[in-house]
């Protein structure tokens, strides 16, 4: 099935208004997993919602407009709005080649995509931040340090495990919103015949 | 007969669907009128409103075959125009505000705004929608912040300032309560008067009655009646196809089967009244 | 009416300070960063600490009561106030240094831990502080109507304003299901899992409906012309308040004054 993708064709109107909604639901869910005090981000389940039903493309943008919006409260989110695209655009080029249409594959594709934006954000971290973003992982990452392990090797350890498990919640929490969604919503959405119930 | 839009052999099919959601449909719009649809839930009283505004197959995607005419043209020949011919208000109140704007006054602006109407024509237009829509107090309101019957009447107005000959409005009463609905029928009472043609979807049968100048009744993704209120509504064996019919015509038809003479059966409580008066003059 | 509608829609500011036009109120942020920038890179005590960094905090307070919106701002800097301390406190106390300066208890306090917390966060303070500023001094659609008239899509700046409301309703609409989920007897306090298991219903019914949401809303903003090709029309005309010159002038002389500073300084 080789199809081709046009970006014009990834910003469809519902696609459009669907960037709003995921980056209000990453805004939302990183309040609610901080109301209920989970020692979670789960800050992104937007950003990877709309990638794997709308590509790379849409997923970056709500990824960097997250960040933008959050960043008016927390500037620390504007050193890492390069984050967030690469995670949009990681989750979206994977979903465009399949990945998230059978739940092993999704799960690798998720790892793949935690990995890659850890790696991406941890210079910025060690080297802007001496290891201390003020995050909730901040403590931990310092604690590691007190006890004697370097910058990096604190920063990447936290940041691997951190990281890795929040995107996977992510990712499941996204994969139970679509078994939601009925089958004639996510045809309209360019990657959305993906993931109906029949192909 | 001056028509205005005309449904000719029409078939159409949600994507991923076996079944057809309308099936041979041949339907005739006059110009003016109001013309209520009914019929059980699923019979695809909601599929015929998105067939005849373009939205099934333009956002719907899925299969049309036939033709949908406005004014005798296809609608996909219109483009965007179309919005400015055929006007759609849908239930949910909130789904239907732009999100944007943070007051009344924008919101119902919005829609001229986007066609490029000159501000000074827009104050006038929008002036006088808030007057017909009983919304002016709303004015500088946030829309986000109003109730659901408030929000459902603005909804109306943002459409109805565009001036559409044609509104299809879809059940906008089925989550508002006995207030809002009443208000929201004032609205397409004074619409009625200035000779729109309006499609409505509305449960509330003796709402149908008393408003609708026509009647299309529909199941199974068929249209199984269509024609002027008082004859189709007077059918209570229509109760059989599912279709609630008013009140006042089942009382009808009980004391006709009684043998009470009557002219005929009314649909409306007004009619009702008037009928059975006449039955008791006569019968003295 | 003594004012009539197109008035009275109009963004109302008496403050000429708060009713600065947006892209201005932009242009001093970036000037504010620029200055904070400029005086960090002057060191002070044996340790290096660049204590300039704390004069932002007056200028910051002094610009959020002359705009008017002194109390909206304060409160807008909680967030910021605790992440500035996260970071302060785990720099100074559990990071450790190279040289010991002082030991409170069992907590050492390196001077390179000391150095870093305290400039990042003060710098993070100031920058974060410039942005409440600008942020809760000017109204969503002003923003949005800044965007249109400098040029950008309008598609742009439909996705950014509605972006913030969004943002806005969701979370109302997230404490509304929360508590009607706590009603229904769904437990939010208490351990870790029972407390993970609580984020999934007050969550997913979130998601849907929004989703369901984006697509009548897309048939609504169809139906009022979005995507017609056409010049589009505003109602909304953003006023300058009049200080949009001399506030730019005062920047651009602040500007070159530190630069001249930090210049005569160097030699």
């Amino acid at each position: 099935m080789a199809k081709k993708y046009s970006i014009k064709e990834d910003f469809s109107m519902m696609a459009i208004l669907m960037i709003p909604v995921g980056v209000a639901v990453n805004v939302v869910g990183g309040q609610l997993a901080s109301l209920l005090h989970l020692p979670m981000y789960l800050d992104t389940i937007g950003t990877i919602f709309t990638a794997i039903i709308a590509g790379p493309w849409v997923g970056a943008v709500t990824g960097m407009l997250t960040n933008i919006v959050t960043g008016i409260l927390n500037p620390v989110n504007f050193w890492f709005i390069y984050v967030n695209v690469i995670a949009g655009l990681v989750t979206g080029f994977l979903a465009r080649a399949g990945w998230f249409a059978v739940w092993w594959k999704g799960l690798i594709a998720t790892i793949i995509m935690a990995l890659v934006s850890t790696v991406a954000s941890a210079p910025a971290v060690v080297y802007v931040f001496g290891g201390v973003t003020g995050s909730g992982t901040s403590l931990l990452t310092a604690v590691l340090m007190a006890s004697g392990q370097s910058i990096w090797a604190s920063v990447l350890s936290v940041e691997i495990i951190w990281t890795t498990l929040d995107r996977i919640i992510s990712w499941l929490v996204s994969l139970g919103v679509m078994a939601c969604i009925p089958d004639r919503t996510l045809v309209k959405f360019s990657l959305g015949e993906l993931y109906t119930k029949k192909h | 007969m001056d028509v205005i839009m005309e449904c000719k052999n029409v078939n159409y099919q949600y994507p991923l669907t076996d079944t057809k959601q309308i099936e041979n449909l041949n339907l005739t719009i006059e110009r003016g009128k109001v013309y209520g649809v009914v019929g059980e839930n699923g019979s695809g009283k909601t599929t015929l409103c998105a067939v005849l505004r373009g939205f099934a197959p333009s956002f719907y995607k899925g299969e049309l075959t036939g033709e949908v005419l406005y004014d005798g043209k296809p609608l996909a020949e219109y483009g965007d125009e179309i919005a400015t011919k055929i006007g759609f208000v849908f239930q949910n109140p909130f789904t239907q505000i732009s999100g944007v704007k943070d007051t009344v006054f924008e919101e119902i602006a919005y829609g001229l705004e986007n066609f490029g109407v000159p501000v000074e024509e827009i104050e006038q237009r929008v002036i006088n929608v808030m007057k017909m829509t009983n919304v002016e107090s709303l004015a500088l309101k946030n829309p986000f912040l109003i109730s659901g019957g408030q929000m459902q009447r603005v909804a109306l107005a943002s459409v109805i300032v565009l001036e559409p000959d044609v509104m299809i409005i879809d059940e906008p009463t089925s989550q508002l309560d006995p207030d809002g609905t009443e208000s929201v029928f004032e609205i397409i009472k004074a619409m009625k008067e200035k000779k729109k043609t309006i499609i409505l979807v509305e449960h509330k049968i003796d709402l149908i009655a008393e408003y609708a100048d026509e009647v299309i009744v529909m199941k199974d993704a068929k249209v199984i009646a269509c024609g002027p209120t008082k004859e189709i509504l007077a059918k209570t064996e229509l109760m059989q196809q599912g279709v609630n019919v008013p009140q006042a015509a089942i009382l009808g038809q009980k004391l006709k089967e009684k043998g009470l003479d009557i002219e005929y059966i009314p649909v409306t409580e007004q009619d009702a009244v008037k009928v059975f008066e006449n039955a008791g003059k006569a019968g003295k | 009416m003594d004012k009539s509608y197109l008035e009275l829609v109009q963004v109302q500011k008496k403050n000429k300070i708060e009713g600065l036009y947006p892209t201005t109120k932009l242009w001093i942020l970036l000037f504010f960063v620029i200055w904070i920038f400029i005086l960090s890179t002057i060191k002070f005590t044996s340790i290096q600490l660049p204590l300039l960094n704390l004069v932002w905090i007056p200028v910051l307070l002094f610009m959020f009561y002359i705009s008017g919106d002194f109390v909206k701002c304060i409160k807008a800097c909680r967030v910021i106030l605790t992440i500035a301390a996260i970071i302060f406190l785990a720099q100074a106390f559990i990071i450790p240094g190279d040289r010991e300066v002082f030991r409170l208890a069992f907590l050492k306090v390196s001077d390179s831990g000391l150095k870093k917390g305290f400039e990042l966060s003060t710098m993070v303070l100031s920058i974060a502080g410039a942005f409440v500023w600008v942020f809760q001094t000017t109204d969503n659609k002003e923003i949005g109507q800044a965007l249109e008239e400098s040029g950008v899509n309008y598609t742009v700046s439909y996705i950014f304003v509605s972006t913030l409301n969004m943002i806005n309703v969701l979370s109302k609409n997230s404490q509304t299901i929360m508590n009607a989920q706590r009603a229904r007897g769904v437990e939010t306090q208490g351990n870790m899992i029972v407390r993970a298991k609580a984020f999934v219903p007050s969550f997913i019914p979130l998601v849907l409906s929004a989703i369901t949401g984006a697509e009548e809303r897309v048939l609504t903003l169809e139906s009022r012309g979005f995507a017609v090709k056409c010049q589009k029309t505003r109602v909304l005309k953003l006023q300058k308040s009049g200080l949009e010159k001399p506030a730019m002038i005062v920047c651009v002389i602040i500007t070159v004054l530190l630069i001249a500073g930090r210049v005569v300084l160097w030699m």
